[in-house]
């Protein structure tokens, strides 16, 4: 149990991860599963984020008067790029549904299938 | 010298991204304009290839960093692919001429051409680059244009077949960088040599299986393995020919060689039962996708149920994890790409010119269109693996490294793979020479315009000589595969 509350940061990760995957594949409509995978990406930049985090460590700006430990601005620098992929995705995404809507009228997974 | 490696990555890049602006308006432009850079990237990628065959592998620093800090770029005998990769391009840049002119509307054009340069860029960087990040980054690149590449014919289901296929890629994305997060809060590091080092000395096994567990699932969804293809199938039938010929030919082949990648890095844990579960996928693969492709009647999906199918010899390659069936994957990984774009070419000639795509309507058109045809045929032979083409050589280096491992029930699946395709060789062949027409205006059908019969051509041409030149890519592989063999 202790184990567990030491590492809620992860727990959180995953069970948001988890969400997200869920929604991917239970919900029908699109936009609900475009929702899905922004909550499963947002999981794992959360994830990566803390990766950087250092016990009492300050921003890594080098300068006279600054002393460490400092966090690792690494993950940060990765997870900005991952949240420009995930945004063009998103993008990309939101313009194929109104495409999608625009041909089939509707945005149900279970209906496209007979539109097709 | 040192600066065509990073060069070969930026040039397509930018490229791309200045396409729409230089041919605006002009798409005959575009088109001359994608030549001219790809086949720069096909002669810088054929200079670095001889400089691996010659001296081994090299890396370049990006801004004189030095590697486990800096990005490093790394040419290996493997990242060759890259010069399959940019002939192939080129090949289907020359073929799409006549082609988008008519199955695109015009304002896509440029855009066309612009997607295909960046998607060529983030291909190029993926097989070359040292980096674990980046190796997502340049992923994403080749996926995020790959999915708008889906959707650029239009038509009434081209954007629910690209949101199918972007889910899916987006998914196993995200499970990537999952793992790329969860080694490097492991071993503080993202380059590939450095990882591998240190994760030697790690003590707790659990995080690094999940890691290696996630990444390889994740590879196989892009790759478009068996039990997770389901995206495959709908984006192929519905993508442009051409698009056809890239996705299937080289994008799917990046979860392969990513997973090459990889699995170096896990050196240290036993990676027997991996390689046990990727030989029952493959095998699987192989009699599922070629069953399917049995019982298709439009020749894309056909071809792409195939493509499944070869994947499978793929990864049963990989999962024997002997040096013969590894050599064979390797192999086969760049003769099916030529292969695959030979066929799909083709295929995407015979609807341009005829406008039918099933086996019934394109009764006949052997003697419409001689050429294409033959090397249509010449490109099932090879996918077959007869033996003078290149499909042989993979698949008798797959099964030998099958018998070599004491499996031959795995010999018997590469064969019996082989068979049910050739099944579907003999009703291709039925339908387009021996049957009579379904329709009449089938025998004024006329043969496909130069610049899309000669990519065609060339492309059966090579399907022969890489049958034939055998010796040189497993020449050139051999020291990549006896450091994954050895080192796992």
């Amino acid at each position: 149990m202790a184990a567990l509350w030491g590492n809620i940061d992860y727990a959180a990760f995953v069970v948001l991860f988890c969400i997200g995957l869920y929604i991917i594949i239970a919900k029908q409509n699109l936009i609900k599963k475009l929702l899905g995978l922004n909550i499963m990406e947002t999981a794992v930049f959360a994830f990566v984020v803390t990766s950087g985090m250092v016990d009492g460590g300050t921003a890594p700006i080098v300068g006279p008067g600054m002393s460490g430990p400092f966090a690792s601005p690494l993950p940060h620098a990765m997870v900005l790029t991952g949240i420009v992929v995930a945004v063009s995705i998103t993008a990309l995404a939101l313009c194929l549904i109104i495409e999608i809507y625009r041909q089939c009228g509707t945005l149900e997974a279970d209906e496209l299938k007979g539109a097709e | 010298m040192s600066h065509w490696l990073p060069l070969a990555v930026i040039v397509p890049l930018v490229a791309g991204a200045l396409t729409p602006a230089l041919a605006h308006g002009r798409p005959g432009l575009a088109r001359a304009w994608a030549v001219a850079v790809t086949a720069w990237c096909t002669f810088a990628t054929a200079l670095l290839t001889s400089r691996v065959a010659l001296t081994g592998p090299f890396s370049y620093e990006m801004g004189g960093w030095a590697a486990p800090w800096g990005i490093e770029l790394r040419f290996d005998e493997f990242s060759a692919a890259a010069l399959f990769i940019c002939v192939i391009m080129l090949l289907v840049l020359v073929f799409s001429g006549p082609y988008v002119r008519r199955a695109l509307p015009e304002a896509r054009i440029t855009w066309y051409y612009s997607l295909l340069l960046i998607n060529l860029g983030g291909m190029i960087g993926f097989v070359v680059t040292g980096d674990l990040f980046n190796l997502f980054v340049f992923m994403e690149l080749v996926a995020v244009s790959s999915y708008a590449l889906v959707a650029v014919g239009g038509g009434r289901t081209a954007a629910l077949a690209a949101f199918k296929y972007l889910i899916a890629g987006a998914v196993s994305s995200a499970l990537i960088l999952f793992c790329i997060g969860v080694l490097y809060s492991l071993t503080g590091s993202l380059n590939m040599a450095d990882v591998a080092l240190r994760l030697a000395t790690i003590e707790s096994p659990a995080p690094v299986m999940l890691a290696l567990a996630g990444m390889t699932v994740a590879f196989l969804v892009k790759a478009g393995l068996f039990p997770v293809h389901v995206w495959l199938p709908d984006a192929h039938a519905i993508a442009p020919t051409p698009i056809n010929a890239v996705s299937s030919a080289l994008v799917v082949k990046l979860g392969i060689i990513g997973l090459l990648r990889i699995l170096p890095l896990f050196g240290a844990v036993s990676l027997a039962p991996l390689y046990e579960a990727l030989a029952w996928l493959g095998a699987i693969s192989v009699l599922a996708g070629a069953f399917f492709a049995l019982f298709q009647q439009d020749i894309k999906l056909m071809l792409a149920y195939s493509t499944i199918s070869n994947i499978g010899y793929i990864v049963l390659g990989l999962g024997l994890a002997g040096e013969l069936a590894v050599t064979g994957a390797g192999i086969h990984v760049l003769n099916h790409a030529l292969i695959k774009a030979a066929l799909f070419l083709a295929a995407g000639a015979m609807i341009h010119q005829s406008g039918y795509r099933t086996l019934h309507d394109l009764r006949g058109i052997g003697r419409a269109m001689p050429w294409t045809t033959l090397a249509l045929l010449v490109g099932a032979l090879s996918i077959v693996g007869l033996p003078p083409t290149a499909g042989f050589l993979g698949k008798w280096y797959i099964a030998l490294g099958a018998l070599e491992a004491g499996r031959p029930g795995f010999a018997v699946v590469v064969l019996a793979g082989a068979l049910i395709i050739f099944a579907y060789l003999a009703r291709m062949l039925n339908a387009f020479y021996f049957r009579a027409p379904s329709h009449e205006e089938m025998l004024a059908v006329r043969e496909a315009p130069a610049s899309m019969l000669l990519p065609v051509l060339v492309l059966a041409a090579l399907c022969v000589l890489g049958g034939l030149l055998g010796r040189w890519p497993v020449m050139l592989i051999a020291p990549a595969v006896g450091r994954l063999v050895g080192g796992g």
